[in-house]
């Protein structure tokens, strides 16, 4: 414990360095837009900044990413409350009491609310993270191939089954992502795979091209298909922030301890997500909460709630990124994206070999709470001017933005034909209502699948039962075919509710 | 009347599982190309087309599962709204010409990149796409697209050092005065 008190604070020292200090203050202020503009979401904002890091040490890279993932998960509360508009999906919770407070007269009250929860829950994910990771590192040291096999087919099915939208699609995508990840030459035998005689396909496809292309182009595609129309601005209130007193939280500790539980839960497993940790967080307050028959009139319940369970997320997802080299969203693929493009595999190892990078990280953490709440408390006015901004412009410039992002990983020009390609993919999974996270975490996670997958076939004369019969790797495929199975029947509840809605 | 409304939602089902039919066929293909890799089998050890066939196995049943139950399930059946559609953003109706153009664009960039350069590929982009997303200032989308494609070329060539396509004949001519004008060396 004082080891890791020792650690972390040579980690805030590390952080003063000037390159990690102004990659934070970036970090926060380029999470804040992005999750203020309502055409550009979180993880889209962190795939545009990636191709920044190349040539930044990787410390500062990866404390800028998570700046931005952390003070995202912020920003889009402003214009929920102010206009009505919610900057990201996890926003959404907070147009039911947030917005309704804000037409009360108190938008100045709500927007503190907002701030104060924030403050929570981003001190609760980056304590979890810093006292789990670990505790889980040291116990991923224990793990053979049939273990990370196991940990990826965990993560991977968490993430299809968990999301919101169909668990076929999720599936889908996956497997998408998953033989996106085979194109190429194989590592064990040197056999060619779906490359059909173009050098490009013999080099593999960069996850990269897949993650800028389908995630940022995709979504500029299918925002441009509906003209960028966006709802009319009503403003609502005065846009300023007043801190709510302590004596009128205490009456809301019990939501604010359930609120923690379920953003810490929600970020640890793969998949769930700040959007659904905002919802389950306000469903539970809706159920359980002492002001439940108030929910939705513009409460603080309503407010606090989703906001600390989307913050508390973050750490949550940060923990077996660095642990186990494994990302449960679609923001933390992009900072292991980060991570592999400086030659650097998040995982066990890492805390030995690069302590002073995990702590600096961590560190980043706690000033980055800070940091996001003093940035909303002082420059909120100049943050939601960008909603002004026309969005045919600002699209013009993300679609440029994810051209010249990519090109820059490798100088080719062929890359950007396959953002081009990417692009037109996600457009038609967004169309067709299929997740793009899934395609992109199989993508990244697809080699290392393969990987621990046939080193195990091999080493075991092709005894698939292994993965069973060994009890870490047994218990982790136990529970990814216990997260399938929750999904299984969350759908068929799901579709048996609707058709008896319908025939009523 | 009734057998109207029957074609009706029998091309709302088949149209609904358009896109499980289109990914099984590519699956089915790419399996049998998996079938046919090039490479030296070592005895009792799975060859690399396990990964991918078994991938594609995965994929095939999900859609022939999606396929049957877009065709078979009881009418009325729909999905919960997400939270997009709760924030009102699918509300808007959609411009299929608007997509098109777009698309077109972007390929067109990609292509006249390594032609006109960076500096007048991008300032046209930007441009038209504006203008096919309406927003209609001339003087502004002007400015925006110049000043935009300017300040791209300085930050990725002065200071990230990143080689962007100068273009050919006339245009790598246009593209060396500008990054003259920008002190690019």
């Amino acid at each position: 414990m004082l080891d890791v008190l020792h650690q972390l604070g040579l980690g805030f020292l590390h952080l003063a360095q000037p390159a990690n200090a102004a990659a934070l203050v970036v970090g926060l202020v380029v999470g804040m837009l992005v999750a203020v503009l309502p055409g550009l979401t979180l993880v889209m904002g962190v795939v545009l900044a990636l191709p920044f890091t190349y040539g930044m040490e990787i410390t500062p890279s990866i404390v800028l990413l998570t700046a931005m993932y952390l003070s995202g998960t912020y920003g889009g509360a402003f214009t929920a409350i102010l206009f009505r508009i919610p900057g990201e999906p996890l926003d959404v919770p907070l147009l039911w009491d947030g917005y309704a407070m804000a037409r009360k007269g108190q938008a100045a009250l709500a927007l503190g609310w907002t701030l104060f929860a924030a403050l929570w829950g981003g001190l609760i994910t980056a304590v979890t993270a810093v006292g789990l990771a670990l505790p889980f590192a040291k116990f991923a040291l224990r793990f053979d191939t049939p273990e990370y096999f196991a940990v990826v087919i965990f993560g991977l099915t968490g993430v299809a089954a968990l999301g919101s939208g169909s668990l076929a699609n999720a599936l889908i995508s996956l497997c998408i992502g998953l033989l996106l990840a085979t194109v190429g030459v194989d590592p064990l035998y040197g056999a060619e795979r779906f490359a059909f005689g173009v050098p490009i396909l013999k080099d593999g496809i960069e996850y990269l091209t897949v993650m800028v292309g389908a995630y940022g182009l995709g979504e500029v595609l299918a925002r441009l298909e509906r003209a960028f129309a966006s709802p009319p601005l009503e403003r609502s209130g005065e846009i300023q922030t007043r801190i709510p007193r302590l004596r009128d939280a205490w009456p809301m500790r019990a939501t604010f301890a359930r609120s923690s539980l379920i953003g810490v839960l929600c970020g640890i497993v793969p998949g769930a997500g700040a959007t659904v940790a905002s919802f389950i967080a306000y469903g539970t307050e809706a159920q359980y909460g002492k002001a439940r028959a108030r929910l939705g009139s513009g409460i603080p319940e309503g407010i606090v709630a989703p906001q600390i369970a989307s913050t508390a997320t973050v750490g949550g997802h940060m923990v077996p990124l660095l642990a186990l080299g494994l990302p449960g969203s679609g923001a933390t693929a992009v900072i292991l994206g980060a991570f592999l493009l400086h030659g650097v595999q998040p995982g066990p190892q890492i805390f030995q070999t690069s302590a002073d990078m995990v702590y600096t990280i961590f560190a980043s953490m706690f000033a980055s709470v800070l940091g996001m709440c003093l940035l909303g408390y002082f420059a909120i006015r100049p943050l939601v001017k960008v909603l002004y901004l026309p969005e045919a412009a600002t699209s013009a410039f993300v679609a440029l933005f994810c051209f010249v992002g990519a090109f820059s990983a490798r100088n080719s020009l062929t890359d950007l034909w396959m953002i081009a390609v990417f692009g037109i993919v996600g457009y038609l999974f967004e169309r067709w209502r299929f997740p793009i996270a899934p395609m992109v975490l199989g993508c990244i996670l697809g080699p290392t699948a393969e990987t621990s997958f046939m080193t195990t076939m091999i080493a075991n004369h092709n005894d698939w039962t292994v993965f069973f019969t060994r009890p870490i790797s047994g218990s982790v495929m136990a529970l990814a075919i216990v997260t399938l199975a929750y999904s299984l029947i969350r759908t068929l509840r799901e579709q048996r509710r609707m058709l008896a809605i319908s025939g009523r | 009347m009734r057998g109207a409304s029957r074609f009706r939602r029998l091309g709302a089902r088949l149209q609904a599982s358009l896109p499980y039919a289109v990914v099984f066929a590519a699956a089915a293909f790419f399996y049998f190309v998996a079938g046919r890799f090039q490479y030296a089998a070592k005895p009792e050890e799975l060859g690399p087309d396990v990964w991918p066939k078994t991938i594609l196995a995965l994929a095939m049943a999900v859609c022939t599962l999606q396929i049957a139950w877009q065709l078979l399930r009881p009418a009325g059946d729909g999905r919960g709204a997400s939270p997009k559609a709760e924030s009102g953003e699918d509300a808007a109706p959609r411009v299929p010409y608007l997509l098109a153009a777009g698309i077109v664009l972007t390929l067109a960039y990609v292509a006249a990149l390594e032609v006109l350069g960076f500096f007048l590929a991008t300032a046209a982009y930007l441009a038209l796409f504006m203008i096919i997303g309406r927003f209609r200032r001339p003087l502004a989308v002007a400015a925006t697209s110049v000043l935009g494609s300017l300040a791209f070329v300085f930050v990725f060539m002065k200071i990230v050092y990143v080689s962007l396509p100068l273009g050919v004949g006339a245009f790598q001519a246009v593209s060396i005065w500008i990054l003259a004008l920008l002190g690019v060396r």
